[in-house]
């Protein structure tokens, strides 16, 4: 839960951060500071994305186990 | 003769104006059994309705067939609503069909209504009640068959469209009696998990088939999830009592799963955008800085910076100039002080000072004088002391004592040789 917030978190405040930008209100120093920041929100999200390591389905039984679950071999 | 006679048509449009105007033809309730049933291509629906002895002619228009939950088949038992009208060409009275719906669901139908205009008073339809979908899910609970149409559906579309998140399925049967409870139960499973959101649901079928999801208990286990629902049950058309009290309603489960996940595509192109617009932005700062700078380098203060300090200059050697008259007016307004008290009178006539003074004290002098024994001894008289005391009387003068008689100028010890009156 907690690493799927940080994901749309990021994002959040990723455009938040571009438009804040785009308004060119801030000062340089804050600008270069949000840039930065920025900078590492996109790298973070972009590996992410880019990990497109499928993941594995899962059943959960009755008792709670869980097992691997393939929907595609009928 | 021949005006006696009336054409087909006359007849025809008669008897149509008759079947038109009655009322009772135009809403009519029907049920029997389909027969001879073909659905043409344009959309709508040919067939009969039939029973033991009786058959009437029966057409459903596509603007009403798209909205049946079911697909009509040979043989299967109906209830109908429509009006009976004549179709001119052929002469055929038939009947228009507005609404169908299976026989036996009827009374399922009724639960479905009853139940519906409840939960909706209770608000568990409610708008306000409703989570938002989080947009970027990491884990997907499933609630529905592990066999089917509607997990493989939803299995691949998640992971055709966002490969990145878990996928956990709760398996459930959905339909039959037993049904609704195993799907209560599930969902109940389900909100143990960490899960983003869940996707409870089942392939198409007919309504009897979904009636698991109409039922009240399954409606207040959705209502009751902390997680997000998305209730993903039949078709397009199929609308259950789940879909209302569910967060978000899919029209399939495929669509349920598109609905969940975003498309690591679209998202791809969201980052590379939000990447081009942060380069840009901070570039546009930097020119604009630089702009900035450009011009105050440019300044005739910066281009000539010995004006600064010839000004300043000046400035100095304005208040030294200041200064130094400040100091003369100064120093001559106390000269001129100084003058003036010179010119004072007591100090051009000092003897004023002391002259009454000195008067007074010679004034004081001679009154001492006048005051004084002395200056009386001065015009002759004496003073007579015996023993250092001053005598007043000869009273206590006896012949021989020894006397001292005090003269202006000084002094005789004298001897008593007598004593006058």
């Amino acid at each position: 839960m907690e690493k799927t917030k940080k994901f749309e978190e990021n994002m959040k405040e990723l455009e938040q951060i571009i438009n804040e930008l785009e308004t060119g209100e801030t000062d340089l120093d804050e600008s270069i500071r949000k840039y930065t920041t920025a900078m590492k929100l996109v790298k973070d999200c972009d590996e992410k994305l880019k990990a497109v390591e499928e993941q594995v389905s899962k059943m959960v039984l009755e008792n709670g186990e869980e097992e691997p679950f393939e929907a595609f071999d009928n | 003769m021949e005006e006696k006679y009336l054409t087909v048509t006359a007849l025809t449009r008669y008897l149509k104006y008759k079947f038109d105007s009655d009322v009772n033809l135009k809403n009519v309730y029907l049920r029997g059994e389909i027969s001879n049933f073909k659905s043409h291509t344009t959309g709508h629906f040919y067939f009969s309705i039939k029973d033991e002895t009786s058959k009437i002619n029966a057409i459903m228009f596509k603007t009403n067939t798209t909205k049946l939950n079911f697909v009509p088949t040979e043989g299967m038992k109906v209830f109908v609503t429509g009006s009976i009208r004549i179709y001119e060409a052929t002469g055929n009275y038939q009947i228009y069909v507005e609404e169908m719906i299976e026989d036996g669901v009827g009374n399922l139908y009724v639960a479905f209504e009853q139940l519906k205009k409840k939960l909706e008073q209770e608000g568990l339809f409610d708008p306000k009640y409703k989570k938002p979908i989080p947009k970027i899910p990491e884990k997907i609970g499933i609630v529905t068959a592990s066999t089917g149409a509607a997990i493989r559906d939803i299995l691949s579309t998640i992971h055709r469209r966002f490969p990145l998140c878990e996928t956990y399925l709760f398996p459930c049967l959905v339909q039959g009696e037993n049904a609704a409870k195993d799907i209560v139960k599930k969902i109940k499973q389900a909100c143990t998990y960490d899960l983003d959101v869940l996707i409870v649901g089942r392939g198409g079928g007919s309504f009897e088939d979904l009636n698991c999801f109409n039922d009240e208990e399954v409606a207040r286990a959705i209502f009751a999830s902390p997680i997000p629902i998305i209730s993903a049950v039949g078709h397009e058309i199929d609308y259950t009592i789940a879909d209302f009290v569910a967060d978000l309603r899919a029209p399939t489960p495929t669509g349920a799963a598109e609905l969940a996940v975003p498309n690591l595509v679209d998202l791809k192109h969201v980052f590379t955008q939000y990447h081009i617009r942060l380069n840009e932005s901070i570039i546009k700062k930097i020119k604009m800085q630089k702009l900035y700078l450009d011009t105050y380098k440019s300044s005739f203060i910066i281009k000539n910076p010995m004006l600064l300090f010839e000004n300043k200059k000046q400035k100095l050697d304005l208040l030294y100039e200041q200064l130094i008259r400040a100091m003369e007016n100064n120093i001559q307004q106390r000269k001129n002080a100084l003058e003036q008290l010179k010119t004072h009178y007591i100090l051009c006539n000092p003897k004023q000072l002391y002259e009454p003074a000195k008067q007074m004290l010679k004034n004081v002098i001679e009154k001492l004088e006048l005051l004084n024994p002395l200056g009386v001894l001065k015009r002759g008289y004496s003073l007579t002391y015996q023993n250092n005391i001053l005598l007043h009387s000869v009273c206590s003068l006896k012949k021989g004592d020894m006397i001292t008689v005090k003269l202006y100028d000084g002094s005789i010890d004298a001897k008593v040789e007598k004593i006058g009156d």
